[in-house]
């Protein structure tokens, strides 16, 4: 079985994170750039179907981001996927959901695969539409909120966390599964796995390669950011100490009271 | 853009909330845009569902109600509101930002080639020009996004954020075909673990634990009886979610939901950056913590210093008899 796992780069979480008003695109340079910390469950769970498919099953990572991010790549590499494609090129700067989706599909569909693995959002553009429009785009069936992955000949079953509980879903390969943060702990890259890594081969994808029909990129985006602001401070508001539990109580009623949300 | 398409997500044909605020909204905008706003509702319960949509402002009511249909995901509706954006023509489509609205809303827009805009906590028209506003990288910036190049353009609002008003539109009944396919994705079984309970991401009302909460048992007593009262939903921080205490359903923050409920109430909860980008656009934080220093004094615009044990019950006894 071939799985991909697509992983996005993302500005470090910790790091200030903040969008050129001049250009309307986020500044990836001077923060870190790490996986999406979603997909890394992604990861984890392609690399625990190998590990229980065994012999045959191999794991892609691919990701659309500029040739800087290899390094990152590397990293998903050294947590034990066999090998990975980067879709990079000028003419995707600036594609918005559509564009994404759209060229992804094209990208993954020339890889080949019989499971795509996807994280359930990024954490910088916090969509998570992307899933949706990719196995749309790839005409596969879409397997979303996955907490339970389990793959048997050509099914694939899981769980699907909902607001109240779960659903049991099935659908046969080729397919796309996203998971969420509760189907498993990611590992961490052992030495041997960072050492074999940098053996591994990560294939550069261009544009031209794919035959694309319709226009990415900025100029093909179907949205366009078009202002930016900077949300109300939240300024600080009151500390009062309560000496006892009905104290507290009446300060808290009485702010509501005054809030009209009582 | 013209028309405006609603998507009702239903529980056998009780609409979510949010669904209600979409379609009051659907017809403020087909008005702006010189169109007509529809709802579509598909699923077991669709006509019951339908019943109460006409007590909403839309003017076409398009109901497939087949209980086989619960039996596949998703896909049902995305064909039936591809049929109905087909037919309606250039049209702007309103989904949840809920899971399943996502993921109905995603896979219609790749269906329509159209430009998707998640999370928006407004949309303004600005003659025919569609843009949406939406808190982006944790709510540090709003950005708007203005609809360019497609015809058909797909909205995920955030619930909570748009009024939902009862005032009766034309309110037409139109039966969708059913399509008579079979799909790819079987639901085998539905799983209700926690009673049908109102969402963090819907409620208006959120009563949150942190890891001051010390095990699992107050989440189920003293914040849900508080939340209860208060007609709200039960929220947590990530310490609380990975210590075992609460489903990561609740979880509220970076890596769990961004939510704009009208009151945040955080208990034992200190307020880190990661968590705070998840409920920084409340209209009103209380947060209740024994100690002062906390960050979440910073942005909360009341903070009570004491212990959550002895304030949440009387805090709930006091909502209890003011609102008597
Ligand atoms: C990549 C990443 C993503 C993350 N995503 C999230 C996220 O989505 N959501 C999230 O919440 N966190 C997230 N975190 C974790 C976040 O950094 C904090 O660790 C977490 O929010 C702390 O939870 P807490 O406030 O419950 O616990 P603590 O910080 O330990 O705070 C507990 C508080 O309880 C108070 N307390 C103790 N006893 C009592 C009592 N009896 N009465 C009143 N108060 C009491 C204490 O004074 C303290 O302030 C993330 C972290 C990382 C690195
Ligand atoms: N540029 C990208 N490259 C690879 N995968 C991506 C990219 N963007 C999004 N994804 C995938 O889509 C998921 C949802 O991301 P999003 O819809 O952007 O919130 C992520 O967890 C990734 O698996």
């Amino acid at each position: 079985m071939k799985i991909v796992v697509t992983v996005k780069l993302v500005p470090d979480t910790s790091a200030d994170k903040r969008i050129d008003p001049a250009t309307k695109r986020l500044v990836r340079g001077g923060v870190e750039t790490v996986l999406n910390p979603f997909d890394e469950y992604a990861i984890e769970a392609a690399l625990q179907l190998k590990e229980k498919l065994g012999e045959g099953t191999t794991v892609t990572i691919f990701t659309m981001a500029p040739e800087t991010g290899k390094e990152v790549v590397r990293k998903a590499l050294a947590m034990g996927a066999d090998d990975a494609v980067m879709l990079s090129d000028a003419g995707l700067a600036g594609s918005d959901i559509w564009g994404t989706s759209y060229a992804m599909a094209a990208a993954l569909k020339k890889i080949g695969f019989d499971l795509v693995i996807t994280g359930t959002q990024s954490t910088d553009a916090i969509t998570g539409d992307v899933p949706g429009m990719l196995a749309e785009y790839l005409g596969v069936p879409g397997l979303t909120y996955l907490r339970k992955l389990e793959v048997d000949g050509d099914k694939v079953r899981g769980q699907r966390e909902t607001e109240t509980g779960f659903q049991t879903v099935s659908a046969a390969t080729p397919a796309l599964v996203s998971v969420t943060k509760s189907i498993n702990e990611p590992r961490y890259p052992s030495l041997k796995g960072i050492m074999g890594a940098k053996k591994k081969t990560i294939v550069m994808m261009t544009l031209a390669e794919l035959g694309l029909t319709k226009a990415v990129g900025s100029d093909g985006a179907k949205t366009e950011l078009t202002d930016l602001a900077t949300p109300p401070v939240r300024g600080k508001g009151q500390v009062v100490t309560a000496a006892d539990g009905t104290e507290g109580a009446r300060i808290i009623v009485d702010f509501l009271k005054e809030k009209k949300l009582l | 853009m013209h028309d405006v398409i609603a998507f009702i997500e239903h529980t056998a044909g009780q609409p979510r909330r949010v669904s209600l605020e979409a379609a009051t909204k659907a017809k403020e905008l087909a008005s702006k845009l010189g169109g007509k706003a529809h709802a579509v509702i598909v699923g077991g319960g669709a006509s019951a569902a339908a019943e109460i949509l006409k007590g909403y402002p839309v003017d076409q009511i398009h109901v497939l109600d087949d209980a086989a249909l619960d039996g596949f995901l998703i896909d049902p509706s995305v064909d039936a509101l591809e049929s109905v954006a087909k037919a309606a023509g250039p049209a702007l489509v309103l989904v949840p930002n809920t899971m399943t609205g996502r993921d109905v809303g995603s896979r219609l827009a790749a269906r329509l080639d159209a430009g998707m805009n998640a999370d928006a906590t407004d949309i303004v028209v600005n003659g025919t020009n569609v843009a949406c506003v939406s808190p982006k990288l944790g709510g540090l910036t709003i950005t708007t996004c203005a609809f360019k190049n497609s015809e058909y353009g797909v909205v995920a609002i955030r619930p909570n954020v748009f009024t939902a008003q009862a005032q009766a539109g034309a309110g037409e009944i139109v039966a969708i075909a059913p399509s008579g396919k079979s799909y790819a994705i079987v639901v085998e079984e539905t799983v209700n673990e926690a009673a049908a309970e109102l969402g963090v991401e819907e409620a208006s009302v959120v009563v949150s634990g942190g890891r001051g909460l010390g095990g699992p048992e107050p989440f189920k007593t003293i914040l849900k009886d508080l939340a209860d009262e208060l007609g709200g939903a039960v929220g947590a921080s990530r310490a609380a979610v990975d210590a075992g205490w609460i489903s990561h359903g609740h979880q509220v923050g970076q890596t769990g939901k961004t939510i704009s409920p009208n009151l945040y109430i955080a208990v034992g909860i200190s307020g880190a950056i990661q968590h705070k980008v998840g409920m920084r656009t409340a209209s009103t934080i209380v947060a209740i913590n024994k100690d002062g220093g906390v960050p979440i004094a910073d942005f909360a615009d009341l903070l009570v210093v004491g212990d959550a044990f002895a304030i949440v019950p009387e805090l709930t006894r006091a909502v209890r008899s003011a609102k008597a």
